[in-house]
């Protein structure tokens, strides 16, 4: 690791931990070891979205050449997002790509990341089906973001029929969250969504 | 004002590619004429000198700006003029070339630009106070003469900027450098750039992609596709035409680059090739060499360019498309080239929609293959008629100045057989009526044609050479009236 990278996170770091976002409970950052190449983020999700009173994790890694290119972020928690990959938690964001400039920061990262949660753009998308979803039926898209809210980034429990969905599936002898994945990218329709997993 | 039209000297040349004893089409009446030089990197780096010193005497600007400018909007230099004398400040700003005062913090501020030694750039004496400066990108606190900035005043260390450069040259970036402020999307000129940057690899770099990125911009311009060719062919419109490089006999499309492909346009030819890449797969079961005798099914490998088969066990004569007799090829009753619609299609179900479709496609495909390999066959016809020629003069029927003609004949069959590979993407793409039955008319002709000519090359006698010049001289009055006809200028 380069001296202006290492340099650079240890700085921004501080500028993390003493931000105001920090004393809001919004974001945070930790370090995953002494190196400074690998770091865990953690985002709120945004007030009046399907994300809200989830916390989100991220894998940050500062490669060799930063600040010169960007960190590469991907999400550990699950979540049901059009740019974020609901398989992976790849991200596809400007920032993170070619728009990166040598000036942002770890905390413009988290900050934009955040900002993404609040506002979608389906027109480039990262998941397909998710971005399909969110376009053509709101609502479905709206209720599934909840629920993988509530069921992996702790946010508030939503919809019992939902679960009952991923019970009856269970009860057929698959995988809850390769259920889950079927039923939300299939509109919930339990039919539908056990031919997908046969298949 | 324009002194273009004066470099465009009478130094062009039409390259037939053959020295036929046909006559040679006029100007007006070749629909494949194109006029175009060819330039060496010295010539181009003399000529693009040349426009940047023009537009930097009119609008009393830095080289530099001048060659941003240019290349930003396509070399159109009395446009750029004009929308400078409109409003400058505008302009450059809506060129990334100067930071829009709006979203600059710095008090100090002073709008400049051109003039000095270096232009868009700023010694920031004046924006820090102080003796030092903390660079915002390495966090080191350093004097502040190892600071500068672009006019956005986003301030960086000289190191930092270095480091900026030499990874984005890495990335292939050259011209398009942006500033590394956030959301700055102002763009580094030239001479910045060359001041800062150290790395010898990454200069030399530079100064090589950042000119062919200039050459991409500039549609009077276009590189020789040839592998390792470094010649570059200008014309004064942009066309879709032939253009032959001397130096690496690379033939190309002046408009795209890629493989010539008159009658069809250059966005037709993209979509084709990009459907025949996608579809290889169902189409490769084609491109298999050899095919039964549909009298006595001996298998037949095909190994010339004709597609009038005979077959050498039961002597029959076949056609190699279509399988069919060969008597019904007349030039009156070709029809292999023209694809039978099913006329009922709109109310057939989807999956027959499908099944037609991807029948249309294939009949296309095999037709555009064929030409393709028998193409490449045509190489191994011409070595045999070398061969055959050497025998002749042998056995001391006709001299080997009266064989050439055979090499003639041969050399324009392939022209031909190309245009004719050209004709499917063309005609799969156009819509049913009038002129696809014309177009279909005319392929069907030219194919009759070719396919007269092939075989008679194939066998000629010294004794031939009338009849063959006179099928030459059909051949190519089809393919002429054909691209004449549907070619779009």
């Amino acid at each position: 690791m380069t001296n202006i990278a290492q340099a650079r996170i240890k700085r921004e770091f501080k500028e993390v931990v003493k931000s105001d976002e920090v004393a809001a409970c919004n974001i945070t950052l930790e370090l995953v070891d002494d190196k400074y190449n690998e770091l865990i983020g953690k985002i709120a999700g945004p007030p009046d979205t399907p994300y809200a009173e989830g916390t989100f994790c991220l894998e940050i890694r500062i490669p060799e050449t930063y600040p010169f290119n960007p960190p590469i972020v991907k999400f550990l928690t699950k979540i049901w997002h059009p740019n974020i990959s609901s398989v992976t938690g790849a991200i596809c964001l400007d920032i993170l790509k070619d728009q990166w400039a040598a000036a942002m920061t770890l905390r413009t990262v988290l900050l934009s990341l955040q900002a993404l949660l609040a506002a979608a753009e389906p027109d480039d998308p990262q998941d397909a089906v998710v971005a399909q979803q969110y376009k053509e039926n709101y609502s479905i898209f709206e209720k599934t973001a909840k629920h993988w809210t509530a069921v992996y980034a702790g946010g508030p429990k939503s919809c019992p029929e939902l679960d009952s969905k991923i019970t009856s599936l269970k009860n057929m002898g698959f995988d809850e969250n390769q259920a889950r994945a079927a039923l939300s990218s299939k509109g919930w329709d339990i039919e539908r969504a056990t031919e997908y997993l046969i298949n | 004002m324009d002194d273009d039209e004066d470099e465009f000297d009478t130094s062009y040349y039409y390259d037939n590619n053959d020295d036929l004893d046909l006559e040679k089409p006029k100007k007006s009446d070749d629909p494949e004429y194109f006029e175009y030089e060819l330039l060496k990197i010295e010539d181009v780096e003399r000529m693009l000198n040349e426009e940047v010193e023009a537009l930097c005497t009119s609008l009393k600007i830095a080289p530099s700006l001048a060659k941003m400018l240019l290349h930003a909007h396509g070399w159109r230099r009395s446009q750029i003029i004009e929308r400078h004398q409109m409003n400058a400040e505008k302009f450059l700003v809506e060129s990334r070339i100067v930071a829009d005062k709006k979203n600059i913090s710095q008090v100090q501020f002073i709008f400049s630009y051109g003039g000095g030694d270096r232009p868009g750039c700023f010694l920031l004496q004046e924006v820090i106070t102080g003796t030092t400066h903390t660079c915002s990108i390495c966090v080191r606190e350093l004097s502040k003469s190892e600071f500068q900035s672009l006019s956005c005043h986003h301030i960086f260390c000289n190191e930092c900027w270095d480091m900026h450069f030499g990874i984005q040259i890495s990335k292939g970036l050259t011209t398009g450098i942006e500033c590394m402020g956030s959301d700055c999307k102002l763009l580094v000129p030239e001479d910045f750039i060359c001041s800062i940057l150290k790395d010898p690899s990454s200069r030399e770099k530079y100064f090589k992609f950042s000119f062919s990125d200039l050459i991409d911009s500039h549609s009077q311009l276009r590189f020789c596709p040839g592998p390792n060719c470094s010649i570059v062919v200008r014309a004064k419109e942009p066309k879709s035409k032939r253009v032959e490089c001397k130096s690496c006999k690379s033939t190309f499309c002046f408009r795209c680059g890629i493989d010539y492909h008159a009658p069809t346009d250059c966005d037709t030819i993209k979509k084709w090739l990009m459907k025949c890449a996608d579809d290889s797969e169902t189409a490769n079961y084609i491109s298999a060499n050899t095919k039964d005798c549909p009298k006595c099914h001996v298998c037949i490998e095909k190994n010339g360019g004709c597609n009038h088969m005979q077959c050498s066990k039961c002597k029959s004569d076949f056609c190699w498309m279509c399988l069919g007799e060969w008597k019904t090829h007349g030039s009156e009753y070709y029809e292999c080239s023209r694809f039978k619609e099913n006329p009922n299609i709109a109310n057939e179900s989807v999956h027959v929609q499908a099944r037609e479709a991807l029948k249309k496609y294939l009949f296309y495909y095999e037709r555009w293959e064929n030409h393709a390999k028998s193409l490449t066959l045509e190489e191994q016809t011409l070595k045999n008629i070398t061969t055959r020629i050497e025998e002749k003069v042998m056995n001391n029927e006709g001299t080997w100045i009266a064989w050439q003609y055979l090499l003639k004949a041969a050399d324009l069959l392939k022209k031909c057989r190309y245009s004719l590979q050209y004709t499917y993407p063309y005609a799969y793409y156009l819509d049913r009526g009038g002129r696809k039955e014309l177009f279909e008319y005319q392929q069907a002709q030219l194919e009759a044609e070719v396919e007269n000519l092939s075989w008679k090359v194939e066998r000629a006698e010294i004794s031939d050479t009338g009849e063959l010049e006179n099928l030459m001289d059909i051949a190519e009055k089809r393919r002429l009236t054909l691209l004449k006809d549907f070619l779009e200028v």
